[in-house]
């Protein structure tokens, strides 16, 4: 195929994003139910659309290679790395909007939170494909917007638009770190686009100071410790879909965007600063996160908030993996840390969905038919005995946490393993130690997972559990999938090799390591 | 054909597992589903084991199966060696004895799903860890062993020491297997390979250091994994499994593992200075330690279980003296005698309703099956001749006292008439004591499917070690690196009888099992000992360790919880202080 049409991945979920909203408007306008409805549904269709464009795509990649469209300054690339993020956010998204359908259903405003979804979807999307700073920084900007608007859904509730607030104070803040890391950029090169600043890249302080700015802007999105404060707020108090959002691929876009940006300040031949330098800070801010992730996650009782601080511990072994690829120089670490991206994105997504599976029966129970908007946090306490009656959900819950805890055979061991792996190969001293530290920080994390399954798994209902509503099978059918696909990737890790690997060497490639060339 | 045998051993417990499963879920809504899925259990269960003892024929020290698994993962491999089909049968026969056993013993559980489903998959990773030849994979099946504990020490979720003794378990073997998981990484990193095979070949050319931290790393995971000092509070909480599965996990098998890693690295490890000396250490001291806890203890699966750890440690120093062999004999002895008097134990249980050996006795616990079956166990565990114990407990003592450190001797023959003492204690106490709490009615003796469990246990107790020459053979065939010789079991026994050890160590046990019969003429004693009691009823200080660990961690979780404030100023300080902090970074390495 001649024409490139990975750009309509992108467009096809933003042009839909204003149908749906009008969609929903009108139907509520015109008191026509279906209308609302085909909100959502259209939501899930969009989906899939850009899904198959996705497929036409990766086989147009697989032919020949990386892509790139250039409009004026405007640079667009698609390559190993804009697939793994494509595939997370269209996959977890589609299915989030279908578990909106019955979670959303009846509440005031549905069509807005379809809509900003399928926004937030395609502007994920896109950033994974810009090319050039100023694009990165436009989709950054409009995924912390549409993500922003979503997390302050209930915005009744002052919990949530505290949570809000919080938030998009914190995203700013580092989205002007970001934008002042790009002036620096262009003053030095001249230039934003990727591809040029690499040409253009020499070892000044002033390039110094802007891959630390970026470190730090984009590392308020992705959860570096102790940039993460606003995740467990924001987590709690969006609806559950969301929560599985954030932590499944908005804070992962946000380290893809960081690494974009740091890729090109290497340079050509080495005349840039070394992609070690960013390597040991990713390997020390990873190894920060996993401890602290850990310790907080420790003290939480409601789940919601625990999940949270598990999401900052779980970018911990990320960042580590690709920190160990840039400084080493080889593919497995790379390799490792994209596979954990996309595992963590499965079981985290998982997780927050059976959470919130069960919040919305309880939510349910108290007015049968009509909408209880107080969703309460859900304890880990008030979630014993669901096994009782939600036995989907809590096994759902407990592949989803247990994977997390890296066991065997589910996904989470296999991406942890690849990334300790790729620790060990690198023959330093101190890696080596930092590697023993995370598997022993894994050991930690199963004293905060494991309760969470005996939990569920009690005889005896807590009052919560046993007046709960059914839940439906458009809830459960996203859990089940999800499930499916924690075990099978535990099994056979080699399923996705082709991403993962094909994910790590653009992130190699684009710090001029190894052959792979951009 | 080996293949096939392993594909079945742990494939067909698997499947079993996940059928068993399956026939629970509601909307099938079989006819009699408990039956159902106590049949697919039994069944399942049983040909694996068959399947298993069929391996024991075509025992290799080749690779028969090789499955790739991709990059950085290395290839899926298993080795039928002598160790490795031995271990594997024991997990699956007496596996499949738990299962049938657990039939009766669980009945009127709502959840029978569940519970098979984890026994059946534990039976399957369990063979899986002993015939592994891949460092990886025997790391994935050591966690998925870990797993099933968990899942089954827990299984009353409702009961809060069933919860934490789950947990506890839990991390502390978890802790442990990190020294595993270091040595499948070194292996991969430096040798280029998963292979075991490759690994033994390899190691002796590794630098001193290195190779130290491998050997003391794998210590440290044997001995977490095996309940040995200082890794052994975990052992004695999990006794709030079902006795099913204390029997199959927790003395038959699981614990087991440590020992095998133990055993099948020595020749690797056995130069690194101090390690051997570790080793016996360990052992010796969970020896005694744990044989004063038996002691005093008063819940019948807690004497038990100490008395697990006890034997273990001499597994284990068996092992650090250098006699493989008499390690993997008391082992097998250990594993059918322990697992018949666990679920002798079990049977009793069941029907007194009660742990504490203060409300058994006499007119309470007549059980006639019951206590034939339980006594041949006790004679086993206590060492007395001709039983299996007695044979392999002189192996391991003989081992000892021509290889090994004379205190280290001296004080595992001091334990063996401890052993003989807290076990007729046991014995007297549950059948035989007079009863403090009358009971309104008769406790029902042994139904048939505890009997149909307990009776080919028994049967072992008193025949295997007959099978002791074959299996010396099995072993010296398969494992060139191991030191071991092979006799035929006549040639074993008569010079257990003829060495000197072997009578003094019956003399020990006649003192042992005299100091309980006239316990009342020792009070003078016990008196004076009282300290050393109260000292061992608290767990030696262990458990206060285990305590103070919790705190500090939980300590450092609360310390930590101060700096999320949740203002958006520190918040936003934090982020500042991040920026600074990274540029500080970057400016002191740069220049």
């Amino acid at each position: 195929m001649e024409t490139t049409i990975f750009p309509l991945i992108f467009a096809v979920p933003l042009v839909a994003a204003p149908v749906i909203y009008l969609t929903g408007r009108l139907g509520w306008r015109l008191n026509k139910p279906i209308l609302e409805k085909m909100a959502g549904w259209l939501s899930v269709f969009a989906f899939l659309i850009s899904g198959i464009i996705l497929i036409l795509a990766i086989q147009q990649y697989n032919a020949s290679g990386p892509q790139t469209v250039m409009a004026e300054a405007i640079a667009l690339r698609f390559d190993g790395l804009s697939i793994l993020l494509a595939v997370v956010a269209l996959g977890l998204g589609s299915l989030v909007a279908f578990y909106s359908l019955a979670y959303m259903k009846g509440e005031a405003g549905a069509e807005k939170y379809y809509a900003m979804l399928a926004a937030m979807v395609g502007v994920m999307i896109g950033l994974g494909c810009a090319g050039d700073l100023f694009n990165l920084w436009v989709w950054f900007e409009a995924m912390a917007v549409s993500s922003y608007l979503l997390v302050v859904f209930y915005r009744a509730q002052p919990a949530s638009l505290e949570a809000g607030v919080k938030y998009v104070i914190q995203s700013a803040a580092g989205s002007v770190l970001v934008l002042l890391a790009i002036a620096l950029v262009l003053m030095q090169t001249g230039t934003v686009t990727l591809t040029e600043i690499a040409q253009e890249a020499t070892a000044v302080p002033v390039l110094l100071a802007a891959g630390a700015l970026f470190v730090i802007g984009f590392g308020v999105k992705a959860a570096l410790a102790p940039l993460h404060t606003w995740l467990p707020d924001a987590h709690m108090q969006a609806p559950s879909g969301i929560s599985a959002m954030l932590s499944g691929v908005v804070i992962e876009a946000g380290l893809i965007a960081m690494l974009r940006a740091l890729g090109p300040l290497t340079g050509i031949n080495g005349r840039g600063y070394p992609a070690a330098t960013w390597g040991w800070i990713l390997i020390g801010v990873g190894a920060l996160n996993m401890l602290v992730g850990n310790l907080m996650a420790l003290k939480q009782t409601q789940v919601k908030r625990l999940l949270a601080y598990s999401s900052v511990s779980q970018m911990g072994y990320i960042l580590f993996g690709t920190g160990v690829a840039l400084y080493a120089g080889q593919l497995a670490g790379a390799q490792g840390g994209m596979f954990h991206l996309l595992n963590h994105s499965l079981m985290k997504g998982l997780a927050f969905l059976a959470v919130g599976a069960l919040m919305f029966a309880v939510s349910q129970a108290h007015l049968p038919g009509a909408v209880d908007s107080s969703h309460a946090p859900m304890t880990i306490a008030e979630m014993g005995g669901a096994a009782q009656r939600f036995p989907l959900v809590a096994l759902a819950l407990s592949l989803a946490v247990l994977g997390l805890a890296g066991l065997p055979p589910l996904a989470g061991f296999m991406s942890k393993w690849q990334v300790f792996v790729a620790g060990f190969d690198t023959r330093s001293l101190v890696i080596t130690l930092l590697v023993i530290f995370a598997a022993l920080n894994s050991v930690l994390s199963l004293a905060y997972y494991a309760p969470l399954v005996n939990s569920v798994y009690k005889r005896k209902m807590t009052p919560s559990m046993q007046n709960a509503a059914t839940i439906s099978w458009t809830i459960s059918l996203p859990l089940a999938l999800l499930a499916l696909g924690v075990v099978v990737l535990g099994l056979w890790p080699s399923l996705a090799q082709w991403l993962t690997s094909a994910a790590g060497k653009a992130i190699l490639g684009s710090f001029g390591l190894g052959t792979f060339g951009w | 054909m080996a293949g096939i045998l392993i594909l079945l051993t742990i494939g067909l417990p698997w499947i079993g597992g996940v059928l068993v499963w399956i026939a629970g879920w509601k909307r099938l809504a079989f006819r009699n589903t408990v039956q159902l899925q106590n049949s697919l259990a039994v069944i399942f269960s049983a040909v694996a084991g068959v399947a298993s003892l069929v391996l024991i024929g075509f025992a290799t020290s080749e690779t028969v199966i090789r499955i790739p698994m991709g990059a950085y993962f290395g290839d899926l491999t298993f080795i039928p060696n002598g160790m490795g089909v031995f271990l594997a049968a024991v997990a699956a026969v007496i596996g499949s004895l738990a299962v049938i056993f657990s039939i009766d013993y669980m009945r009127g559980d709502p959840e029978p799903g569940r519970y098979y489903f984890m026994v059946l998959f534990f039976i399957g990773a369990m063979a899986g860890l002993v015939l592994s030849g891949s460092l990886l994979f025997m790391f994935v099946f050591w966690e998925i062993t870990a797993l099933c504990s968990y899942g089954l020490i827990s299984y009353y979720n409702d009961d809060p020491k069933a919860v934490a003794g789950g947990i506890k378990a839990l991390i502390i073997t978890q802790l442990g297997g990190v020294g595993l998981l270091a040595m499948a990484l070194f292996a991969y990193a430096y040798f280029g390979s998963y292979e075991i095979n490759v690994f033994l070949a390899k190691a002796g050319s590794l630098p001193v250091v290195p190779l130290s931290v491998l050997a003391f790393g794998m210590l440290a995971a044997a001995a977490a994994k095996s309940a040995q000092v200082p890794f052994h509070t975990w052992l004695p909480d999990a006794m709030e499994a079902p006795t099913p599965v204390s029997a199959l996990i927790h003395a038959a098998t699981m614990v087991n593992a440590g020992i095998y890693v133990l055993a099948r690295f020595y020749p690797a490890f056995a130069p690194v200075p101090y390690w051997k000396l570790t080793v016996i250490t360990v052992g010796v001291v969970s020896v005694v330690l744990a044989a004063l806890m038996a002691m005093v203890a008063t819940d019948l699966k807690r004497v038990l279980a100490y008395s697990t750890i006890s034997q273990l440690g001499y597994m284990v120093y068996a092992v650090g003296v250098g006699g493989i062999f008499a390690s993997q004999v008391h082992l097998f002895s250990h594993a059918v005698f322990k697992a018949l008097l666990f679920l002798g134990a079990g049977a009793v249980i069941h029907a007194l309703e009660t742990r504490e050996m203060g409300q058994m006795g006499r007119s309470r616990a007549d059980l006639p099956f019951v206590r034939v079956v339980f006594i041949i166990g006790a004679l086993a565990l206590a060492g007395i001749p001709i039983l299996g114990g007695f044979w392999s407990k002189e192996l391991v003592l003989e081992a000892g006292l021509s290889d090994g450190p004379r205190w280290a001797y001296l004080l595992a023959l001091f334990a063996v008439g401890l052993t003989a003492c807290y076990t007729f204690r046991m014995v007297w106490l549950v059948f035989f004591a007079k009863s403090t709490v009358q009971s309104d009615h008769a406790p029902h003796d042994a139904p048939l499917a505890m009997r149909t469990a307990l009776a080919p246990l028994a049967f072992g107790a008193l025949t295997t070690w007959l099978l002791a020459g074959p299996f010396s053979q099995l072993l010296s065939s398969t494992m060139p690196a191991q030191p071991i010789e092979p006799e035929t079991t006549l040639e074993i026994c008569l010079s257990i009888l003829r060495a000197p050890a072997t009578w003094l160590a019956l003399l020990v046990i006649a003192a042992g099992l005299a100091a309980w019969w006239g316990r009342e003429r020792l009070t003078w004693l016990t008196k004076r000992l009282s300290w050393l009691a109260d000292w061992a009823a608290a767990g030696f200080g262990f458990e206060t360790l285990n305590r103070w660990i919790v705190e500090r961690v939980r300590g450092a979780a609360g310390d930590l919880a101060i700096l999320q404030t949740g203002q958006l100023n520190w918040n936003l300080v934090g982020t500042v202080a991040g920026l600074l902090a990274v540029l500080a970074w970057l400016a002191w390495v740069i220049y």
